[in-house]
């Protein structure tokens, strides 16, 4: 085989797509694909481009990312303290992990008559749902990177003096940090999925809204932007995830990069 | 410029531990412990793996509690000294999430911190690694960064736990040499637990032998330093040394009953 163009590694995966893309647009043109079941991809990028200039879909991003956003405050905070709680303390962990442990093993959607029997279809089911979802993969994280920060380090700062708050800022948060931001960029990829869900089932405003909204009316262009923004929105916070990783462990050597 | 943070030498410690006993449980790993090391002393603790030469250690560091009886360092309880008293582990214990300079200030409050830890960086010839991370360091300079660390602490008591052991054998001799020569220069009281004889023999005042959890022999080491490997009373020593720990020449008549419980 000879050797592959320098360009060709550049290219070669866009190649696929695009030719999708085309064949896509050319069976739309010819009308061998109905606008009922996929508009074309221009049709797309008018729709997006009418709703850009027009401002709604500014308000419905802005609003779903809020309450994704809200969602993992509360519930990535809540399990960020408690993974901490019962990851530094044996008796927390005897009184709350068997219960948590539990918990988790119901499916965050199957809560969802509850939910809408408890908060209604307003924002706090919306929250809630979010919430409950991003909980456990940062818990559970937080609580084991603990957990694994290497005793013999433990050993070494306490022989050096370290005790109480500074050995906990020194050396086991910095040790179970690579542990809770990967429970970060699992709950970064649940909290999309969730809201989702959340959006799809009842809402006056966000993305979910505005596809719900578009399904009514027949219009696929529309459902296919809101498609295309939350994977969009998806990538963006899984980028997020490995800035933060990028970051804060840097010393990491698979990270490695030079000292600040 | 002044530097000011540079306390003058604090003399070594006098140990003294009589009658130390330790216990895990009903294992007695270490009994009737007597030992009196000089301030500025350089002891190395020999013997075959699990004769409690390490707990003996840990102890002296103040990371186990003895079970029973005395254990002074200079004069005081060994929790009074716990700020005179170094250690270096069998595997460096760096923080990876620190450079190379915040491990050596590691536990250092005072304002001239980054200067002493420079310093201390530049007695163990790592002064221009200050910025790296210890993961691109070999195991050689990591073990001479936690040196550094040891030693900015200016301690009066360095305790090494065989920390030359993971280590290539040239890399070995050129820390042997450093160890030496900073102790040399700080006269701090130094104990190394090592398995090595030739080690021991090459740093040392004095080896002590550890039994089954026992002191069995306290062989004072009288070459003049430093001190060449090939020579023929080091070699002499060594062999007598070896001999003892592998329990080839009989033992001293009613010495060395095993109690260790199985």
């Amino acid at each position: 085989m000879r050797a592959p163009l320098p360009g060709w590694r550049a290219i070669a995966p866009w190649i696929v797509p695009l030719a999708i893309l085309l064949a896509w647009e050319a069976s739309s043109r010819t009308g061998w694909l109905s606008v009922r079941i996929l508009p074309e991809p221009l049709a797309v990028a008018t729709a997006f481009w009418h709703l850009l200039t027009s401002g709604t879909l500014v308000n419905d991003v802005a609003i779903s990312t809020g309450r994704a956003l809200g969602g993992l405050a509360i519930g990535g905070g809540l399990g960020l303290v408690l993974g901490l709680l019962t990851g530094t303390f044996r008796s927390a962990e005897t009184l709350l992990d068997t219960t948590l442990q539990m918990i988790r093993n119901v499916p965050a959607l199957a809560l969802i008559p509850l939910v809408i029997l408890w908060f209604g279809i307003d924002e706090t089911a919306k929250l809630f749902l979010v919430a409950i979802g991003v909980f456990f993969p940062i818990y559970l994280n937080t609580y084991h990177g603990i957990r694994a920060v290497d005793a013999g380090l433990i050993e070494m700062a306490r022989s050096y003096g370290l005790q109480g708050w500074a050995l906990y800022r020194e050396v086991i948060l910095p040790g179970a940090l690579p542990s809770i931001l990967v429970g970060l960029r699992f709950s970064l990829g649940l909290m999309w999925v969730l809201l989702i869900v959340a959006e799809t089932i009842s809402a006056q405003s966000g993305i979910g809204y505005m596809t719900m909204n578009a399904r009514e009316f027949l219009q696929t262009d529309v459902v296919l932007v809101g498609v295309l923004l939350y994977a969009l929105l998806g990538k963006l916070a899984d980028l997020v995830a490995r800035g933060l990783e990028r970051r804060f462990l840097r010393w990491n050597p698979a990270y490695l990069g030079t000292p600040a | 410029m002044q530097r000011d943070w540079i306390a003058p030498p604090a003399a070594g410690l006098a140990l003294r531990l009589a009658g130390l006993r330790k216990q895990f449980g009903a294992r007695t790993v270490l009994d009737g412990i007597a030992i009196d090391v000089d301030p500025g002393q350089f002891v190395a603790i020999v013997g075959r793996s699990g004769c409690g030469k390490s707990t003996l250690l840990r102890l002296l560091a103040g990371l186990d509690v003895p079970t029973a009886g005395e254990l002074q360092l200079g004069g005081a309880p060994a929790a009074a000294r716990r700020d005179d008293v170094r250690m270096m582990f069998q595997e460096a214990r760096l923080l990876p999430w620190r450079t190379v300079l915040q491990n050596v200030q590691l536990g250092l409050a005072d304002g001239h911190a980054s200067a002493r830890a420079r310093d201390a960086l530049a007695q163990v010839g790592l002064a221009d690694r200050a910025n790296d991370w210890p993961s691109v360091l070999s195991g050689g300079q990591r073990q001479r960064v936690a040196l550094a660390r040891a030693l900015v602490h200016r301690p009066r008591l360095l305790l090494l736990d065989e920390p030359l052991g993971a280590l290539d054998a040239l890399t070995r001799i050129e820390m042997q040499r450093l160890i030496e020569s900073v102790w040399r220069e700080l006269r701090f009281t130094a104990v190394l637990v090592t398995h090595d004889v030739a080690e021991a023999v090459a740093l040392a005042d004095r080896v002590l032998l550890v039994e089954d959890g026992r002191i069995t022999l306290d062989e004072p080491v009288a070459l003049a330093r430093p001190r060449a490997h090939g020579s023929a009373g080091f070699a002499q020593l060594e062999g007598r040394v070896l001999g003892r720990v592998l329990g080839e020449t009989s033992r001293a008549s009613g010495k060395a009953p095993s109690r260790m419980a199985a």
